[in-house]
């Protein structure tokens, strides 16, 4: 290793004098800068010891050079250096490690099998990130063990977790369509509209109809004299009835913000919300901004904002409007598009303990059309 | 230029040299110093002996054989 350079200060009544000693002494002087009263010196870190000797001057070390002064600033910096390596070996450590594995697919049996492989291909949690052609490798092995479930799969790293995308592969089923069948009323009714693709419409607009009648038949005739069977397909469309009954609270709560705000850091996992800070607020409302993910708990940023709870009775007008509209959300739950609720008469109404009880009848348009299948005659 | 004399006089490898150029007066090759004043220094070369006068010398750098001095130059001889 090289001589390293220092800085020294020289204190000194006769600069000739000195100049002539370090000449005599082998002293060389790398860079010499004169001040008001002292000489600051560049010298090689072993000619210290020999100026130190020299009895007409004061010498004191004033600067490290060269790969000295890097030792001196590594020992100064020391707790900074460590918690710079721990924070790199920690960031390194993060980003190579993998903490969860999620496979995405509607099928709980297709998630199951490739659950399993990627366990055995090693892609699981807690274990370190594997590079892309390893990937590629453990993704083609997969297809190759599940030719017959698996058409297509893709393995995304998103931070610290794993994201596998699957396309389950669907062999074509074997259409078995039935040779013949009618469609018969699901429920008593009113015909309002009927659509069929095949068959024979056995009803007309109007027509009222029991549960079990046949609306469309299969059986194709001419002359009273059946000419083919066909399985018989489409849609009725009737009217039909319900009896509903509802009860409704005449006492509800209403919450007022008083303009008080706190705010508070909230941690949420396993849908757990742990607060950072205790919150001192009785009533409140809360507003949350996501902050970041770590380690599968997410971060909120939350105002708290308080409120007061007050208790209201509702009059009968109102409540019995709240009634009607909660009988149309129970009825619409089971409606698809096309079915629509036509009307709604309140049959009965009484008020018990506070509660408004409501018994409505609701006439409803509605599929009632299902198909039943037959044995054909020969 | 005084890149090409440094380079030259490294390559002739000669015994002494002087260089001046603005207030620096380099001097290299001398045995000992003999006087080292703010108006005068004297060097003892192979040779001969260097005297130098002028205003202000300061050293700037100096090891066994050279010697780089700041200041202002009105006379060099031969003693």
């Amino acid at each position: 290793m090289t001589d390293s350079y220092i800085w020294v200060e020289v204190k000194t009544t006769n600069n000739e004098r000195f100049f002539l000693k370090c000449q005599e002494i082998q002293v060389f002087l790398y860079d010499v800068v004169e001040e008001k009263d002292r000489l600051k010196i560049k010298i090689l870190e072993k000619d210290f010891k020999k100026l130190q000797k020299i009895w007409f001057i004061k010498v004191k070390k004033v600067q490290d050079l060269g790969w000295k002064a890097l030792k001196e600033k590594g020992k100064k910096y020391h707790i900074y250096l460590i918690s710079l390596a721990i924070g790199l070996v920690f960031l390194y450590v993060i980003s190579h490690i993998i903490l969860s594995v999620e496979v995405i697919h509607s099928n709980q049996d297709i998630r199951f099998i490739v659950s399993n492989a990627l366990n055995e291909k090693g892609i699981k949690k807690n274990t370190w990130k594997k590079d892309y052609q390893e990937i590629e490798k453990i993704k083609q092995e997969i297809l190759d063990m599940y030719p017959e479930d698996l058409e297509w799969l893709e393995i995304e790293t998103k931070g610290m977790k794993y994201i596998v995308r699957v396309e389950e592969r669907k062999l074509e089923e074997e259409k078995n369509e039935p040779q013949a069948c009618n469609v018969v009323a699901s429920k008593d009714g009113i015909v309002k509209e009927m659509v069929y693709s095949s068959g024979e419409a056995v009803y007309k607009r109007n027509d009222s109809v029991k549960k079990g009648d046949i609306l469309i038949s299969g059986t194709i005739k001419k002359d009273e004299e059946t000419r083919k069977t066909v399985c018989a397909t489409g849609s009725v469309y009737a009217e039909v009835w319900y009896e509903v009954s509802v009860s409704i609270p005449l006492t509800y709560e209403t919450h007022e913000k008083t303009g008080k705000v706190r705010w508070n850091i909230k941690a949420k996992n396993n849908g757990f919300n742990d607060f950072l800070f205790k919150s001192r607020l009785e009533n409140y409302e809360e507003d949350a901004t996501s902050l970041f993910t770590l380690f599968g708990t997410e971060f909120f940023f939350v105002k708290q904002y308080e409120t007061t709870v007050k208790e209201l009775i509702m009059n009968e007008s109102t409540a019995l409007d709240k009634a009607l509209k909660e009988v149309d959300e129970k009825i619409s739950l089971t409606l698809d598009e096309k079915e629509e609720i036509i009307a709604k008469k309140v049959l009965k109404k009484e008020i018990n303990n506070s509660t408004m009880n409501v018994e409505v009848f609701v006439s409803v348009l509605e599929q009632i059309g299902e198909r039943q299948e037959f044995v054909a005659e020969e | 230029m005084h890149i090409y004399k440094t380079i030259k006089n490294f390559l002739l490898d000669q015994d002494y040299y002087i260089d001046l150029w603005q207030e620096n007066i380099h001097i290299y090759g001398f045995q000992k110093i003999d006087v080292l004043q703010e108006n005068r220094a004297v060097f003892v070369l192979e040779k001969f002996t260097l005297e130098i006068l002028g205003n202000n010398f300061r050293v700037l750098k100096l090891t066994n054989k050279e010697i780089l001095l700041q200041g202002s130059l009105k006379e060099m001889r031969k003693l």
